[in-house]
């Protein structure tokens, strides 16, 4: 009887309508604009278009000399590699050292997790009020320890200013999901591994690992992808660009061109380079950390 | 009966989408309004004009939000009117700045536009003007006689984009050297007066500095207006100042790369705070009220902001910008640049007509302006009255203001947006560091039409 529905596939179809109707209004339809405005002029938010650039690819010339455009591609792509490295990084060694206790489980779950939870907006302002220059958390203990205040926003610290939250805020999502990947594991296998007189590193790395395989995978899919669209923690606390315009991201710098310069056709174009960009990395991503069957 | 759900669920879902889409109309109590609401915005009557039964929620957007001296003047004065009208508003304010302006103006484009507006009347409104979101004084008035009556109509501002009046002023505004006494005092420097010069400043800030003091509190990276504005006064005149160049090659441009230059040598001498180019203004003023700064332009806005914050109020006094050139160090930079404008939304909406008028008249009654600003420069008829108790900052401003030897407005407001956070955001910091010289900063900022 439970099998009759799906036996017939067009009420399916019909459920799956709305979702693409709503899909195609909202995301298709607007991308498809997006596409045309960047050939146009438009001055301003929602304001009609004055006709076409000239030349009509003047924006796509402009993106290609425009250095601030290279500085934010290139500091989104590092933004990625750091995510890689630290934010499932260290959320596998966690994950790794909360699997091996038997007691408080729950407890580091909730305190790893509790960041993706309060906004990043809060988040920015939080750690605006720890990187303080004047009277911030961390200078008022450099300076409590003899040492000078930093600028920590300054050409010498900004990255780390402005990756660390970042990396910190979603540490525990994956942390979550790799603490699950590894209570599927059966632990006869370990059982097994310990008779045979396998050490702990040797079992994080013939077992572990090995079947934890597909989870990492999603992990740094999503790591990679996510890092493309990062924005509020970085637009509050490093504002247009700070310092000296180095700090720009692709996506910060679309919103700047946008709404600050009132320049919509070239944060159009922005847009459809974040689109390919996050199109290219993801299939290359989904390519490279395929998964696999056990 | 399965198929039968899954149509019902699949048509409802797919409903409810367009109803969603759907334009939203007032709800009012009697059938002509309701009837009233769906006509076009050009056939109005006075039929649609009918007062509201019920209270109602009108937003309003200002630039008294986060942290400016006026926010507990506002939220009082907003209060007296909820309580006054049975109406409630929806506050939307912010702290006016560069992105602040593009969200006001990508709200209005997007149709997400307030109710009432606390706005420039310069060229930042241009733009409103021409697209007719917002009404002019003289519709209003042909229903409401008695709006904006207390004021003289002769120094309401007109929009530069059609010459009418659209914003009805509440206090017009100065901008001058505040200084912290104390500081001052523990450096062995005098508080500057009206023959204060531009060499005499240098070399306080370089004893300041000395002395481990922080001699300007400003961002360079966020708030640079002020600097900018008196910098190049002192390459103008109260005549000239006014005058927006075509390029940096005259004579108001050449003023414009000389004043950004004396930005630049500020910079290099390392007066101003060590994170100046990291930092929020919110940040760099805090340095006023530690007693770690000196010397800070702001606005007469500011004043509620030292009463707010300062630990001892008689620290700090405001006086002139140091001068050079021809200008004297009594001329100042001020005007009425900005009012209240009721959206054109809003007017053609019959339930909030009434509440934004009386939300303005409210806000612009000469009691609420005086205690907004007694010092600064005013449209009402009656004058501001000073305040009874007033401290030794505001008697110091009005001191200033009744000593000033000219007025100019500020020459940044006809400016556009664009070329404005091209300049203030872009630029200048390049220019301070080095690595773009003013003139190119101006030429390009000025190519900027928008």
């Amino acid at each position: 009887m439970n099998s009759v529905i799906y036996k017939r596939k067009t009420p399916l179809l019909v459920l799956l309508i709305p979702a693409f109707l709503f899909m195609t209004a909202f995301l298709y339809y607007p991308f498809v604009m997006n596409i045309m405005n960047s050939f146009t002029k438009i001055t301003g938010l929602g304001t009609s278009s004055e006709g076409y650039n000239t030349p009509w690819y003047a924006n796509y010339t402009k993106l290609i000399e425009d250095p601030l455009m290279r500085t934010s591609l290139k500091n989104t792509l590092l933004l990625m590699l750091m995510t890689i490295v630290f934010q499932v990084g260290i959320a596998l060694v966690l994950s790794l050292m909360v699997d091996s206790i038997r007691k408080g489980t729950q407890f580091f779950r909730t305190v790893y997790f509790f960041p993706i939870v309060i906004s990043a907006t809060a988040l920015g302002l939080l750690f605006n009020l720890i990187f303080l220059y004047n009277g911030g958390m961390v200078n008022q203990l450099l300076e409590k320890f003899g040492s000078g205040a930093i600028d920590w926003k300054d050409a010498s610290h900004y990255l780390f200013t402005m990756l660390f939250p970042v990396m910190w805020q979603y540490v525990g999502f994956y942390f979550v999901i790799l603490v699950t990947g590894l209570n599927n594991i059966s632990r006869d296998i370990y059982e097994a591994a310990e008779i045979d007189g396998a050490s702990g590193l040797a079992r994080i790395r013939y077992i572990t690992l090995p079947l934890l395989r597909n989870v990492l995978c999603v992990c740094l899919t999503l790591a990679i992808t996510g890092a493309l669209k990062v924005f509020d923690l970085p637009w509050i606390m490093m504002g247009s660009g700070m310092p000296l315009d180095k700090s720009w991201l692709t996506g910060t710098y679309m919103y700047h061109q946008t709404f600050s310069m009132g320049d919509v056709d070239y944060g159009s174009t922005i847009g459809i380079v974040i689109v390919v960009l996050g199109v290219v990395v993801s299939q290359i991503a989904n390519r490279v950390l395929k998964e696999k069957d056990y | 009966m399965k198929k039968v759900i899954a149509l019902v669920l699949a048509l409802t879902v797919c409903g409810s989408a367009v109803l969603g889409c759907q334009k939203t109309t007032t709800t009012t109590t009697s059938t002509s309004a309701a009837a009233a609401t769906t006509a076009s915005p050009a056939t109005t009557t006075a039929a649609e004009t009918t007062a509201p039964a019920g209270p109602v929620e009108i937003t309003v957007v200002t630039s008294y939000g986060g942290d400016d001296g006026n926010r507990v003047n506002y939220e009082t004065a907003v209060a007296a009117y909820e309580k006054a009208t049975g109406n409630t508003v929806n506050d939307a304010s912010g702290t006016s700045n560069e992105e602040w302006k593009a969200k006001i103006m990508a709200d209005f484009e997007t149709g997400a536009e307030p109710d009432v507006l606390f706005y420039f009347n310069g060229a930042d409104a241009n733009d409103l003007v021409k697209n007719k979101k917002v009404v002019s004084i003289d519709t209003i008035r042909a229903e409401y006689p008695d709006y904006a009556s207390n004021m003289k109509d002769e120094l309401i501002p007109a929009s530069p984009a059609d010459n009418q009046k659209y914003a009805v002023p509440v206090n017009g505004y100065w901008e001058g050297l505040y200084v912290n006494k104390s500081v001052l005092a523990d450096c062995g420097v005098k508080v500057p007066g009206a023959d204060y010069t531009w060499d005499q400043f240098l070399a306080d800030c370089g004893t300041i500095k000395a002395k481990g003091y922080t001699p300007i509190a400003c961002s360079l990276a966020e708030v640079p207006h002020y600097w900018f504005e008196y910098s190049i006064y002192n390459h103008d005149t109260v005549a000239t100042h006014d005058t927006l160049p075509a390029s940096s090659t005259d004579t108001a441009g050449t003023a414009w790369v000389a004043g950004l230059n004396d930005i630049k040598t500020l910079f290099d001498k390392g007066y101003f705070p060590t994170n100046t180019l990291t930092s929020t203004d919110a940040e760099t003023f805090q340095l006023m009220a530690d007693n770690k700064a000196a010397f800070a332009i702001d606005g007469s806005w500011k004043i509620g902001w030292f009463q707010e914050n300062a630990a001892d109020i008689n620290d700090f006094t405001v006086t002139y910008v140091p001068a050079q050139n021809e200008r004297k160090a009594t001329d100042l930079i001020g005007g009425l640049s900005m009012g209240y404008y009721i959206t054109e939304k809003a007017w053609n909406d019959p339930a909030k007509r009434e509440a934004c008028v009386k939300f303005v008249e409210s806000m612009t009654q000469d009691a609420v302006v005086s205690l907004f600003g007694a010092t600064a420069v005013t449209a009402l008829k009656n004058g501001t009255t000073a305040p009874t108790d007033a401290d030794s900052l505001v008697l110091a401003a009005l001191a200033m203001t009744k000593n000033a030897t000219g007025v100019a407005p500020a020459v940044q407001d006809k400016l556009n947006q664009t070329a404005r956070t091209a300049l203030f955001s872009g630029s200048i910091k390049n220019i301070v560091t080095g690595s773009m010289d003013a003139k190119t900063a101006v030429d390009e900022a000025l190519a900027i039409k928008e």
